[in-house]
Formats: C-alpha cells, structure tokens, sequence
C-alpha cells in the first residue's frame, strides 16, 4: 500500500550512501518531499560522524501553540524513541522546525543500524502523528455543545483540510473530497459508496459515510470549505480505533485518506486505459482480416513467428548443448562398469520367451 | 435482452448490405477531386434518403448513403454517469486512434457517439461482407466491453474499499 508506508526513501537512501562512504566527505542536502515536507541533511568537513538532519512539517491546525518549532510533548516524544542516536538540537535550524544529530557509531550491528534509518526517515510521520493524536485527545475531552463540539479544522496537504470534531462516544472526522475532473469525481464517487456499503461487514472498522451535501456538523462553516464536487466522507473513529499501538496508524491512516483516494482514481483510469488498448489491438486485427489478402498476410505472420521459434530450435549451438547434456546423463547412469555383468545378466535374468496361448499358430 | 439486441444487429446488417452499392464518382463541382458525396451533400441527386433504426430511445443508428460513400452513425447505450464517462473516455480513445481502423471517422456526427464513413476505395480493399461483419461486431463489441468496464471498475472499488477498512482491524 503505497501512501502507508511512512518512511522516505530519498532520506534512506542518502543515510545509507553515507554510512557505506569509504572516505567520509562533507554532505550539505535540501530536498522536498510530498509538497510540503522539507528536509536536510548535513555533514561537516570537521565533524564527519555526527549527521545533521532538519525537518519541517507542514502546520496540522491553526491553533498550534507554536508554529515555528514543535510542542514539547512531540520533542519528549521524539527523544524517548529516538534517543539511541539522535539528539535535539535547540534551536533548529533556520526554516525547520527539528533538528537532530544523529550519530550512529554506537550501533555497531548492521541490523540496528538499518532500523536506526528507518526510524528517520520515519521522522515526519511520528510528528503528524503526534500532533494528530493530540488534536484527538483535546477534542475528546472538550466540551459537547448541543451533541458535537466545534469542528476543528486541520490541514495535512495544500488546499486539502478535514475536520474534527466530537460527538457522543465517538470522535467524527470529516473529509471534503474535491477533484480537477469530472471522470475522476464519479469513480471516486462510486468508491465511497462501496466504501459505504461494506461497513456491515466490518463492524471493526470506523463506520463511514458519504453524502454529496455537506452534513450537519459543518453547518456555519466557511463557504470555501464546504464547495466541493465530490462530497463529505465522514469516518467515525472510537476509542478502540485509537487504544494503544492502533493510535499511530489510525492517525496515519486518516491523514493520507485524500491521498489514498487520488492514488486509486489514478490507478483506476490507468487500467481503464489498457483495457481500450488491448480492445484497440483486438478490433484492428479484425479490420486487418477484412482485407483482400489481409487473412494470408496474418497467417504468413503467425508461420514467421513460428518459423523464427523452430529456426531458433535448431540451432547448432541448442543442438550441441542438448547432445552434451544427453552425454552427461549416459556417462552418469553407465559410471560403475562391471567386466562380465553382461553375461552374468544374460544367463541368470534371461526371461524366457513364452509361446502365445492360442492366438497365432507356427505355419510349418 | 439478447434477442432485442439480435434483431436490432441484424437489421442494421440487412440495411448496409442493401446500402453498400457504391462506385466511384469524381466531383461534379471540382475538376479532377474525388470526394465522399455524403460528407459534402451539395447534389441531392447523389445522396440517398437516411435511414434511421432505434433499438431504443437511447440507442439508435444513422445510415446515411450516397453514390460512392456511406456514412454510419452510432448512438451507445448509457444508463448512468459511469457508463457514460467510460462511453465518452473509450470511443474518443477509439477515434482519435482512427487511422488503425481506416474506414472510423476522427469525429462523430453531432447528436451520436461514433461514426464510420465508408468510400467506394475500402470497398474495392476489402471484402464488402466482412467490412459490414466488421461494423456490427465492432457494436456488439463496444456494448460489451463497456458493461466489462463498469464491472471491474466496481470490483476494483470494493476491493481497494475491503483492503482499506482491513487496516483498521
């Protein structure tokens, strides 16, 4: 599943090439990954074994205490699973919210060292996850206004917010679904209503909804927010959807819904598209045989494609390897060879012949 | 539903047969132009009166005959918006592609989905009864390749649907 497998490749790759350096050079990395993740990766000339690694995340909520760096819970966080290699350091650097430095000289098995890389190219979604997770847990224990609380929007990607807000025993994320085509709107539409349709069968599962107007909860917000041309997907996640090591991926799982929805759209017009292909090829073979002489010019294509398969069997060079192979196998069975088991074969395991009972008689 | 669709093919098969009498017939208005009279339809005389049959309100087919070309319009059948879009995404696909096919036209007659215009030079190319072979299986064809679409495309869904919820469990 391509958008929940967190970790970046680009920063695995770049940590693995420097761990495998045989002479350590200064490194000076900025990338950008998914739009709005931004990295980099430093090594300096006078200090080759510490790697310095900055990260910025795009802003979850509006309402973040600090947006310029990251809230002491998500440093805590970070520190308590990252502290085998990596320290904080305060502050980031300039256009980044977290710095780290890294130093992986204390792990000296290969295995701890590829965990410890996955671990930060990890990094982005433990943050949002954090950030997610604590957004969860205020809406949990805010107040409930007339059967919901205020719908809280957040912002993973550009132009793509979701609301949050709380109802009774439950928390309700909302997702305006937009899209720049009018195909893709339909096939996302009839996704969401199997998406809709399958809650029965899985009673695990947070229950899920679709609705082409915007749903009551969302009454009062913004008219920007609720234009949309491919409806309201609702989920409703409850406490067992967030208890214990389900909280991550139920967090990460919600983040990239939009994401994971485009991807199928794409995948879907993609094998539409090799479908008309392959018909495509199909009906031209047949305007092909309507042709004077169009049906021997296929039969003289498929007796070439033939001819070129028996040409390529009779090769000398096939030829020669197939008479080595039967070689191999005569001198294989023939290895132990025994002066005089040939007669003894002959006198002690002679069948005899017997004479057909009645079938044919011997003319004299 | 199977019979409705044999006698709607076989009409259809009946009229190109009477139809597809077409010679060549240079251009009464240009010197030395050789032109398919039913696409300029400038002398009455040349065309022949159209001949329209309706499988139904939604599908129906325009034959359209001249002196020395014949043009064959089709309207596809599209019960809701999916059937439509992939109607929509698999004949322009199909058009634009024309050259394949020679005898499709790149752009189908207003008020249809796709249209074919046969010239007295693809008649004199290929075998006339395999060419009207050609045109009613290429209907049937495209009637069930995109009932085929709708099918996986569902499918599709309810699988990507199944694997989604199952990571929650």
């Amino acid at each position: 599943m391509a958008y929940f497998n967190g970790g970046s490749r680009a920063v695995v790759d770049i940590l693995s090439k420097l761990r495998n350096v045989e002479k350590p050079v200064p490194v000076d990395h900025s990338f950008c990954e998914l739009g709005s993740i931004r990295y980099h990766i430093q090594v300096l000339e006078s200090d080759q074994e510490n790697i310095f690694f900055s990260i910025s995340t795009p802003r979850l909520s509006q309402d973040e205490p600090n947006p310029n760096g990251l809230a002491d819970f998500i440093l805590q966080d970070i520190k308590t699973k990252y502290l085998n290699f990596a320290d904080i350091i305060q502050p980031p650097k300039e256009g980044y919210k977290l710095t780290l430095k890294l130093n992986f000289s204390k792990l000296t098995r290969t295995k701890d060292h590829t965990k410890a890389i996955n671990m930060v190219s990890s990094l982005h979604v433990a943050i949002l996850n954090s950030q997610l997770k604590d957004t969860l847990k205020n809406v949990w224990m805010g107040d409930i206004i007339q059967g919901s609380t205020m719908p809280i929007k957040l912002v993973n990607h550009k132009q793509e917010p979701f609301f949050v807000l709380r109802a009774p025993k439950k928390i309700t994320v909302i997702f305006p679904m937009r899209f720049k085509d009018e195909s893709d709107v339909i096939l996302a539409t009839s996704f969401f209503q199997e998406l809709a349709d399958l809650g029965s069968k899985f009673p695990k599962a947070p229950h899920c909804e679709w609705s082409p107007i915007p749903p009551q909860e969302l009454r009062g917000e913004h008219f920007e927010n609720l234009c949309t041309n491919g409806g309201f997907v609702s989920f409703g996640i409850f406490k067992r959807h967030v208890k214990g090591k389900k909280a991550d991926k139920t967090a990460w799982i919600l983040l990239n819904f939009q994401q994971y929805v485009r991807y199928h759209v794409k995948c879907t017009k993609g094998f539409i598209q090799r479908r008309m292909r392959y018909r495509l090829e199909v009906l031209s073979e047949e305007i092909e045989q309507a042709r004077i002489g169009g049906e021997a010019k296929i039969r003289k294509q498929s007796t070439k494609q033939r001819k070129t398969w028996l040409r390529f069997s009779n090769s000398k060079k096939m030829k020669r390897g197939i008479k080595a192979f039967a070689d191999q196998i005569k001198r294989l069975r023939l290895r132990i060879k025994i002066r005089g088991l040939g007669r003894l074969h002959r006198y002690f395991f002679h069948v005899p012949k017997f004479p057909a009972l009645g079938w044919h008689a011997k003319l004299d | 539903m199977a019979n409705t669709i044999r006698l709607y093919l076989t009409c259809i098969r009946n009229t190109l047969e009477a139809a597809m009498c077409l010679q060549n017939f240079p251009c009464q208005e240009v010197e030395r132009h050789n032109k398919p009279e039913v696409e300029l339809n400038t002398s009455p005389g040349l065309i022949m009166n159209p001949v329209l049959i309706c499988r139904n309100e939604a599908e129906k087919c325009l034959i359209e005959t001249s002196i020395n070309s014949i043009r064959i319009s089709m309207k596809v059948k599209q019960a809701d918006e999916l059937e439509n879009i992939l109607a929509k995404k698999f004949l322009r696909f199909l058009s634009m592609r024309a050259e394949a096919f020679q005898v499709l036209r790149r752009k189908p007659v207003q008020g249809y989905d796709i249209s074919f215009l046969i010239t007295n030079y693809h008649c004199e190319e290929m075998h006339k009864h395999k060419l009207i072979d050609f045109i009613v299986q290429f209907m049937e064809d495209i009637d069930k390749e995109i009932s085929e679409l709708k099918l996986s495309v569902n499918t599709r869904g309810r699988l990507v649907a199944t694997e989604f919820l199952k990571q929650f469990i």
